[in-house]
């Protein structure tokens, strides 16, 4: 090759074309190293937590369910909350421990701070972040239970109700205003440190 | 002011900043395929076929053509590539505004999307395209020393339109 062989676009060209099938490959060999490979074709979060909801209502109706039985003993299982809890209703919730509280944010952001006495439930991790709390939730399906993630636009928490809705939870609700309402009205926050 | 932007010294600084930003963006999206799959997603241009493709296969390219840059390598070709990036986020970026998408540009990392991160990812990535912009400009002035410079003059021939300077 030689310096007349090439007009300097045509080079340019070149090297673009060089570089980003180099990059492509670099990609896809990384990705086969990967504990869980990037499937080539893409899945929308919806569908992946669908999926993953699938895998773990089909789990959890294989083997005998000693721990099914709904949990009678109080009454919170018979209390009925509304779809979506207001800043006062969910910061009363959380005040007085009515039940349980999700964050389906990714769970870094749980680590930095959430709400006090949160579960991290991210919806980018539902599958593994579910099993690890299967034994402590399973054993009372009727327990009132809110799920909030960053602000009113996110869809995370109410992905998360859906599937919890579907493993049979009965009271899931949503606090829609989420982590930057909390935060804006001065409440308490949380870390993991 | 043409002094100091014409300046060897400034184009050094130049390719090494932009270089070093590059390699940061790909960094931080490399070893989360599938969050960059969602933002790109977001902008709702691609076929699921094309998306995870496209996640796996950018972050490598930026680390690699930054890379470039910031060593000084196949600097002139490794701007174009960049610039031709940087005006496809720019067309992508565009779009979304238009259309009244929330997007998460996810260049330096997923985040929340919205139109307000839209804007201040074109915002960034119009200034990025000046400053690639630039380095492949100036580059055909100062051809590089040494090995690297014998070893890429076939492809990195001098524009004779530049020689002036």
């Amino acid at each position: 090759m030689t310096s007349t062989s090439l007009t300097p676009l045509r080079a340019n060209f070149l090297f673009l074309w060089i570089a980003a099938t180099s990059a492509l490959c670099i990609g896809l060999l990384l990705n086969q190293f990967r504990e869980e490979p990037l499937p080539l074709l893409y899945q929308n979060r919806e569908a992946r937590l669908q999926a993953a909801t699938q895998r773990l209502s089909s789990a959890e109706a294989a083997p005998a369910m000693p721990s099914r039985m709904p949990d009678t003993a109080g009454e919170k299982g018979t209390q009925t909350l509304p779809e979506f809890l207001s800043m006062e209703e969910f910061s009363a919730f959380v005040e007085n421990k009515r039940g349980l509280v999700f964050d389906a944010r990714p769970e870094i952001f749980h680590r930095l701070g959430h709400v006090p006495g949160a579960i991290s439930l991210p919806r980018d991790d539902f599958e593994n972040a579910y099993t690890a709390l299967k034994d402590r939730l399973e054993a009372n399906k009727a327990q009132p239970i809110v799920v909030y993630c960053s602000s009113s636009s996110c869809e995370d928490s109410k992905l998360v109700r859906d599937s919890l809705r579907s493993l049979g939870y009965t009271q899931v609700a949503v606090f829609n205003g989420g982590w930057a309402e909390w935060t804006a009205a001065g409440k308490p926050e949380e870390t993991n440190s | 002011m043409t002094r100091v932007f014409g300046n060897r010294w400034f184009l050094r600084l130049l390719r090494i900043a932009i270089g070093g930003l590059f390699i940061y963006a790909g960094l931080q999206k490399i070893g989360t395929p599938l969050q960059f799959a969602d933002s790109i997603a977001t902008f709702k241009v691609l076929p699921p076929e094309l998306i995870n493709l496209v996640a796996l296969a950018l972050p490598p390219f930026e680390i690699l053509v930054g890379g470039l840059l910031l060593f000084g390598a196949f600097v002139r070709p490794a701007a174009f590539a960049l610039v031709g990036l940087d005006a496809v986020f720019i067309v992508l970026l565009l779009q979304a505004i238009a259309r009244g998408l929330e997007v998460d540009c996810g260049c330096f990392g997923s985040g929340e999307p919205s139109r307000w991160a839209a804007w201040l990812s074109l915002g960034r990535n119009l200034m990025l395209l000046v400053g690639c912009w630039w380095v492949y400009r100036l580059a055909a002035n100062f051809p590089l020393p040494s090995a690297i410079g014998k070893l890429i003059k076939p492809l990195t021939p001098k524009d004779p339109h530049m020689s002036r300077h």
